[in-house]
């Protein structure tokens, strides 16, 4: 199954969401958290996303429309 | 002789032994070289560095190599200057500029990191390298790698202008422009990353590649008379820099190279893209989600980095150090490339003008003491930025070629 490393930042309004939880029920995905943690103004989680890749691609996009920022692990490589 | 331990998470601590990985298994934070250094501190003393080719490997012991270097021999020890013209403008008594607009072949900082991604790419057996860049950093993978004999493929997003992708293509890597925006070829190299053996220098690479950016930092300590500054003003972009030249500093000392180190870190972003001072005005660990202005609001584009992979590690620095970030506008930025070249000679990409700019500003909110050792970072050549100057610099005084015309027009006699 494919998966997927990324690095989650939340806005603070939906810090005490459910999002995730959302996400993985509505399209099949297992997220497996590493890391996280959370400031007045922002959340942050590190987690491995792993399901078939329709909804993988599904399940990201459905996390941006929430407003949740999804970003590689890896950072922005374009320098 | 190598001084090199392993790697080690940066986030939860855990051990590794080198290999071409760059997060760890269990946490998936950044993997970063240690180091023996009461074996570092036995060969590295002053007087044996000073006997040393002036490169970036005149500090080996603490650069992630096995064997003896063969890459990047004539890079680094760019020039350290006393800004005598500049620090009486800005009225402050010791000011530095490092000169890396002049680090060879590339011009750029980019011309100590990829040395040494390339040197441990290949002392890990890798044919080909690759990366992802915009300007920097693909000049500098094309022109090492070309003399490294290796294979290299370099990816781009699509309309870039023509200047830049000269700057790679003279070099004849296989130059892959791909459709869709940042996003998508960050995308596109992550999954290239994971499918193929390559060496991608800014992220399998990264743990090495990263570490090439301290010699930046030693060659500050050394060139100052073995000693720290008391603060040093440092662009960001990556975030890849500020953090190691701390971590340089802090080695230095260690090695019993230079006295304790007092040095306030400094960064600088343009106010287009600027994520790191965000968060340090915020005062949060996190570096905030952002999407840089479009490329056509941006002077800087070198710093357009909405999501830079050692961000919070300059939030870091910053603070450990009781520094500070502060941004600079577009007119801002322009004023200092044009004050730099007017007062010491040098001509700076928009990166540069950024980090003068922000120095200024700090120099003027009395964050930086006028009284203090300053060092301003010039990572790159501004012969790399002809667009952002163009129409702004004014025009030749045209004259027909007699000597009345010259007295008239020029000298107004």
């Amino acid at each position: 199954m494919p998966t997927r490393k990324v690095l989650l930042k939340y806005p603070e309004h939906l810090i005490k969401e459910p999002v995730l939880f959302q996400m993985a029920k509505q399209f099949d995905v297992m997220p497996n958290i590493r890391r996280a943690r959370v400031t007045e103004t922002v959340g942050e989680i590190v987690a491995e996303l792993e399901g078939a890749a329709d909804n993988l691609a599904a399940g990201i996009r459905y996390l941006e429309e929430r407003g949740v920022q999804v970003q590689p692990l890896e950072g922005d490589v374009v320098e | 002789m190598s001084c090199v331990r392993g790697l080690r998470c940066k986030e939860c601590g855990r051990d590794y032994p080198i290999a071409a990985v760059y997060v760890c298994e269990f946490c998936f934070g950044p993997l970063e070289v240690q180091y023996n250094y009461e074996q570092a501190a036995q060969s590295m003393t002053r007087d044996a560095i000073a006997a040393r080719p002036r490169n970036l490997w005149r500090y080996r012991e603490l650069l992630p190599l096995d064997g003896e270097p063969t890459d990047g021999l004539q890079s680094g020890f760019t020039p350290f200057i006393r800004a005598h013209n500049l620090a009486r403008e800005l009225g402050v008594r010791d000011l530095y500029i490092k000169n890396d607009g002049v680090n060879f072949p590339t011009l750029s900082y980019k011309d100590r990191v990829v040395p040494v991604a390339i040197a441990k790419a290949k002392e890990l057996g890798f044919d080909t390298v690759g990366c992802a860049s915009t300007g920097n950093l693909a000049n500098a993978v094309a022109a090492h790698g070309a003399r490294a004999g290796l294979r290299r493929y370099i990816f781009i997003p699509t309309g870039l202008e023509a200047g830049k992708v000269m700057g790679t293509l003279v070099y004849q890597p296989t130059l892959v422009a791909v459709e869709g925006n940042y996003d998508d070829v960050n995308r596109l190299c992550s999954e290239i990353t994971n499918k193929y053996h390559w060496a991608f220098v800014n992220v399998n690479m990264r743990p090495y590649y990263t570490e090439g950016a301290k010699t930046y930092g030693f060659e500050v300590g050394e060139q100052l008379g073995w000693r720290a500054p008391d603060n040093l003003v440092c662009p960001v972009a990556g975030g890849t820099i500020l953090p190691k030249i701390w971590k340089s500093f802090h080695e230095l000392e260690r090695l019993g190279l230079i006295p304790s180190v007092r040095t306030r870190m400094f960064a600088a972003q343009a106010a287009t893209c600027a994520p790191v001072v965000t968060a340090v005005h915020r005062g949060s660990d996190i570096i905030p989600p952002m999407k840089p202005a479009p490329l056509a609001e941006s002077v800087d584009t070198s710093l357009r980095i909405g999501n830079p992979a050692d961000g919070p590690y300059v939030v870091q620095a910053v603070r450990q150090s009781d520094g500070w970030a502060e941004m600079a506008t577009n007119e801002e930025i322009i004023a200092a490339m044009q004050l730099l070249a007017r007062t010491e000679g040098i001509w700076t990409e928009t990166a540069g003008g950024t980090t003068l700019a922000v120095a200024k500003k700090l120099i003027e909110q009395g964050r930086i003491r006028r009284d203090e050792t300053t060092v301003i970072c010039i990572t790159g050549n501004g012969l790399k930025t002809l667009e952002a100057v163009r129409e702004r610099l004014g025009k030749p005084i045209p004259i027909a070629a007699t000597l009345a015309a010259f007295e008239e027009r020029v000298l107004g006699a």
